[in-house]
């Protein structure tokens, strides 16, 4: 397979990263994309997944929103093992897991956060980011308190990091959340910003109501689950996008407060399951930008996953607990690309550094260029049917809402049948 | 500035947190424990040049134990009146709460609403010994993490302004109680409660001694998780260091003078909910002066409690207490018990 060339590079590794409003507008302006975006504010075009004001008007809530919790186990005394996410929390009466959000109430585990809506935001599904998947549509992206690892660069730490009595939100019913993606014109509700593995009941019910509704559901997350209540999601959902944070337990232990393991056995699990994924890694200079680990990643991405699962390499801005290392150089990110391309993985992306070559889709099989972007935006898209239309090559990925809703798990290999 | 050796005595007991009043010693950036502070304080002085044992007091009674305890409120006065005397080894209550606390002080009462409750009878007794030390009724504030949860153990809210204040962190508008910034201590990355950040310049801490799941024993130090937004992160290694990150922090170190632990109805077992399979009537207060002194005197007693019981120590529970071991060797208090003074009132 041939690299795709990045000879034409544009933007200057040392700028800052973000175009201005101005710049936008002359590039939409010039390549005809203006009309297209129109009906959205121009802030969506700009930044990475950050939090915009909340677009869903309801009852503020008070307190917590609680609601029974799955997937949990009895122990001794009145206490509970949590067995959502691999961090398996034992949690004694009137305390709560390491999320924030799950609490032992007399011997019984709740979910606070069940409708529980902090953010609520229509975003192109560029920005979560996934490329492979109904592309230049709009995602109705929403979120609630909490997370189950604390990445000290979290760009949502004001969110994921709080507990849910300590963030403003809204109470909405998975009902009340599917009608609204509906008289939006969405095609899709992103499940995103903190972490919604934490908010898994709230996200099961109104992925299994939105698809009766013909809606999709993306869960953009840290893969911080188990496999039995990742299976059973997936029996809901239409796509996911895993960030896949670094390939060193170190990372993970250090600067997540997390394990690597049980994120590569979601992917596997992914994979086995055969849901649409991509991943997203953001490179932190110093930190998980080692040539070696991006090599053995991305080879393990190709031997584990295959070649077709796209990853998306994005820069680094200092935030939260990391504000003492700079934005990752533009170079550092083509490096990756390039590393990852050579392992052979057929769909590579920069991220974070708008109007780069290495945005746009092309061809895996010709080169060919398929899908144009600009920062969040599709400034052309040439495909047909899914398919290139210069060597007719199938281009991986989820092209239209029917596929996407056609979408049905397969079984576990244990569950699977003789043949 | 010369002071009498009986109050260079009570400051250094006190502990590190007591020193700023012994003379600006810089506490933000001292690692010296209690005792070594003392000696610097009487450097030159051969009779106080040994090092002084901090004194925890354990005042007990049976009275206690029987109906509810806002019926025995007098009773607690007394308790805690003569409890402080003894720990500041001064002829009189009075002068011992004037040498802590100062008309201009505005002190933060941290109680624990978690689960088994501190006592507002107990509470009453602190503010009625705040106004001997002429503290004003609207310099006090009880505090914790919900209103809800004051409200639940027995607390009147008050934001008035007028009169003794009671609120939680959680109060208002949803995290607005807490500061805007991610303050780093140690392992640690927090943002605290406005109260004991910009609100309080001295900070008497009410834990209930009771027993914890995870840290072993829930007391003054894990009271202050209750200070901080995200304390669901830090529970692994039983709490350790990160109970002893919290404390450390400039907000609360400096502040906290005075740790009077609610041992009225205690818990031995299965905490930190109450349980009344392992309550503990105990009718008693733990108080001291130096935070870490005071939290192994009192798990002392809930040790030699679940041995009475025919419970496994909480070492062989494999929730060990280590993060007192760890506030001592970082100076932070005296956790030897051999090195501290235990006196029954
Ligand atoms: S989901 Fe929350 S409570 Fe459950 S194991 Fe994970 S962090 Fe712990």
């Amino acid at each position: 397979m041939t690299p795709t060339p990045l000879a034409s590079l544009f933007v200057d590794p040392d700028a800052d990263p973000s175009p201005n409003r101005r710049d936008v507008l002359r590039w939409c302006v010039a390549c005809g994309a203006a009309g297209a975006v129109s009906h959205l504010p121009i802030e969506m075009t700009l930044g990475q997944d950050v939090v915009e004001p909340a677009i869903l008007p309801g009852p503020k809530l008070e307190g917590v929103a609680r609601h029974k919790a799955l997937f949990w186990e009895e122990l001794e005394e009145g206490k509970i093992k949590c067995v959502l996410c691999p961090r398996e929390c034992e949690v004694a009466d009137v305390e709560r897991g390491y999320c924030g959000v799950r609490e032992n109430r007399g011997g019984a585990y709740q979910s606070l956060v069940y409708g529980a809506v902090c953010s609520a935001n229509i975003d192109p599904i560029e920005k979560k980011p996934l490329f492979h998947y109904l592309p230049g549509t709009p995602a109705f992206s929403i979120a609630t308190a909490g997370c189950n690892i604390e990445c000290k660069f979290c760009q949502n730490w004001k969110i994921s990091q709080y507990r849910p009595e300590q963030v403003p939100s809204t109470l909405v019913s998975p009902d009340r959340l599917v009608s609204n993606c509906a008289s939006r014109d969405c095609p899709t509700i992103a499940y995103t910003y903190s972490e919604p593995v934490i908010f898994y009941e709230y996200m099961h019910d109104t992925a299994a109501l939105a698809r009766q509704r013909g809606i999709g559901s993306v869960m953009i997350s840290n893969g911080y689950i188990q496999e039995k209540p990742l299976r059973q999601l997936c029996t809901h959902l239409t796509g996911v996008k895993i960030d896949f944070k670094a390939f060193s337990e170190r990372f993970y232990a250090d600067t997540c407060a997390g394990e690597l393991k049980p994120v590569l056995k979601t992917l596997e699990t992914l994979k086995e399951i055969g849901i649409w994924f991509e991943l997203v890694i953001l490179i932190i200079p110093t930190l998980n930008d080692d040539p070696k680990e991006i090599k053995e990643m991305s080879e393990w991405v190709v031997k584990h996953l295959g070649p077709d699962v796209p990853m998306h390499f994005t820069r680094f801005h200092p935030t939260y607990r990391i504000t003492n290392l700079p934005r990752t150089p533009v170079a550092t990110i083509e490096r990756c690309r390039k590393l990852a391309l050579d392992a052979g993985v057929r769909y590579v992306y920069v991220g974070n550094v708008p109007m780069h070559p290495g945005e746009n889709t092309y061809c895996h099989n010709c080169n060919h260029e398929l899908i144009r972007r600009v920062g969040f935006r599709i400034a052309s898209n040439k495909m047909v049917n899914g398919k290139c239309p210069k060597c007719k090559t199938s281009i991986p990925g989820v092209w239209s809402q029917e596929s996407a809703l056609a979408f049905k798990p397969r079984a576990a290999a244990s569950q699977a049948g003789p043949g | 500035m010369s002071m009498s050796s009986t109050r260079r005595q009570f400051l250094a007991r006190s502990g590190a947190a007591m020193a700023g009043l012994a003379g600006g010693v810089d506490l933000l950036a001292s690692t010296a424990s209690a005792v070594e502070l003392a000696n610097q304080a009487d450097a030159g002085d051969p009779s106080l040049q040994q090092p002084i044992r901090p004194r925890v007091a354990i005042a007990r009674d049976e009275i206690l134990t029987r109906g509810r305890l806002t019926q025995h409120r007098d009773l607690l006065v007394k308790m805690l009146n003569a409890s402080i005397q003894r720990v500041a080894d001064t002829p009189t209550a009075t002068e011992a709460w004037r040498l802590l606390f100062k008309p201009s002080d505005r002190v933060g009462i941290k109680v624990n609403t978690l689960g088994l409750s501190t006592q507002p009878a107990v509470v009453d007794a602190i503010v009625a010994g705040l106004r001997l030390a002429d503290v004003p009724a609207e310099n006090v504030v009880i505090w914790d993490r919900f209103d809800v949860e004051l409200a639940q153990a027995g607390f009147t809210l008050n934001k008035s302004g007028r009169g003794v204040q009671c609120r939680g962190t959680d109060g208002d508008a949803a995290g607005s109680g807490y500061q805007a910034t991610i303050e780093s201590s140690g392992e640690i990355g927090s943002s605290f409660s406005r109260i004991v950040a910009e609100q309080v310049d001295a900070l008497i801490c009410v834990p209930v001694l009771k027993d914890h799941n995870l840290a072993g024993a829930s007391l003054g130090m894990k009271n202050f998780y209750g200070a901080i937004h995200n304390p669901n992160k830090y529970h692994d290694h039983n709490c350790d260091p990160y109970i002893v990150d919290v404390v450390s922090h400039r907000f609360i170190r400096p502040k906290w003078k005075l740790t009077v632990c609610d041992a009225t109805r205690a818990q031995y077992h299965a905490g930190p909910a109450r349980h009344p399979g392992f309550a503990w009537p105990l009718g008693g207060l733990i108080v001291g002066t130096d935070f870490v002194a005071a939290d192994a005197v009192a798990t002392d007693l809930l040790e030699s409690q679940r041995k009475t019981k025919g419970l496994k120590s909480l070492d062989e529970d494999k929730r060990p207490t280590k993060y007192i071991a760890t506030a001592g060797a970082r100076g932070l208090g005296v956790c030897d018990l051999r090195k501290i003074e235990r006196i029954e009132v």
